[in-house]
């Protein structure tokens, strides 16, 4: 099983939890067992293309799976992923 | 609502008065009751923004998974994300906002000729074409 962190304001989607188990080949299969289970959190991560809203990132451990071979990067058993967004801004 | 602690405030003011006439960035870690936040802890992260950083700021996504993963091992939440408007007041600029992320509070302070002058804090919408100011204590 591999684990995903689930971002505290996320949390209300997913029934409280902090961390949900899921069982899955590859981020992709992760992230859709894990808004099958809480179909509410979808909205939250994807755009009603289906794809990750654009300032979603997901990491796998400390690798960002854009980097990697992104919904396709595999997960193993005891890996971590991790939902970070991208945050910028200025005053002008 | 959000309230931000003593310490965690003394610690934004000096980053943002410190990184003066750049804009600052930092995390606020804390604890949610409804609708209640309190931040308890203020982490200065680096501005990673490779242009003028006196009118731009960026955090680094791998410095927010550092400071999520210290909030999962204090038992705290990750509550916003904090900056400064050099010489500007503490509106949400339209880059802020394109640039922003519904799921936290963002604090803005404003920092006039190298002191604090005053703070807001702002919740984006879900599109982020909007944002509601937040009542803020410090």
């Amino acid at each position: 099983m591999a684990k995903i962190l689930i971002p505290t304001p996320l949390r209300q989607y997913a029934e409280k939890n902090n961390s949900v188990d899921v069982a899955a080949g590859t981020v992709g299969e992760a992230l859709a067992s894990l808004t099958t289970q809480f179909p509410d959190l979808r909205k939250n991560l994807f755009n009603d293309e289906g794809k990750l809203r654009s300032f979603v990132n997901v990491y796998v451990n400390d690798e960002d799976i854009r980097y990697l071979q992104k919904d396709a990067t595999p997960v193993a058993d005891g890996d971590t992923i991790s939902i970070v967004p991208s945050i910028a801004g200025g005053r002008c | 609502m959000i309230r931000v602690q003593p310490e965690p405030w003394a610690t934004m003011v000096a980053h943002a008065q410190s990184t003066y006439p750049n804009e600052c960035c930092g995390v606020m870690l804390g604890s949610i009751d409804d609708d209640n936040k309190t931040v308890e802890i203020a982490m200065n992260l680096e501005n990673a923004y490779t242009g003028p950083q006196n009118e731009h700021y960026e955090v680094r996504p791998e410095d927010l998974l550092m400071a999520d993963r210290e909030a999962r091992k204090l038992g705290m939440d990750v509550i916003g994300i904090f900056h400064s408007h050099p010489d500007c007041d503490a509106y949400f600029s339209k880059t802020d906002l394109e640039n922003s992320c519904p799921w936290y509070s963002f604090i803005v302070l404003s920092i006039k000729k190298g002191t604090f002058d005053h703070a807001n804090s702002w919740l984006p919408n879900e599109e982020r074409t909007h944002a509601a100011q937040e009542p803020l204590e410090y």
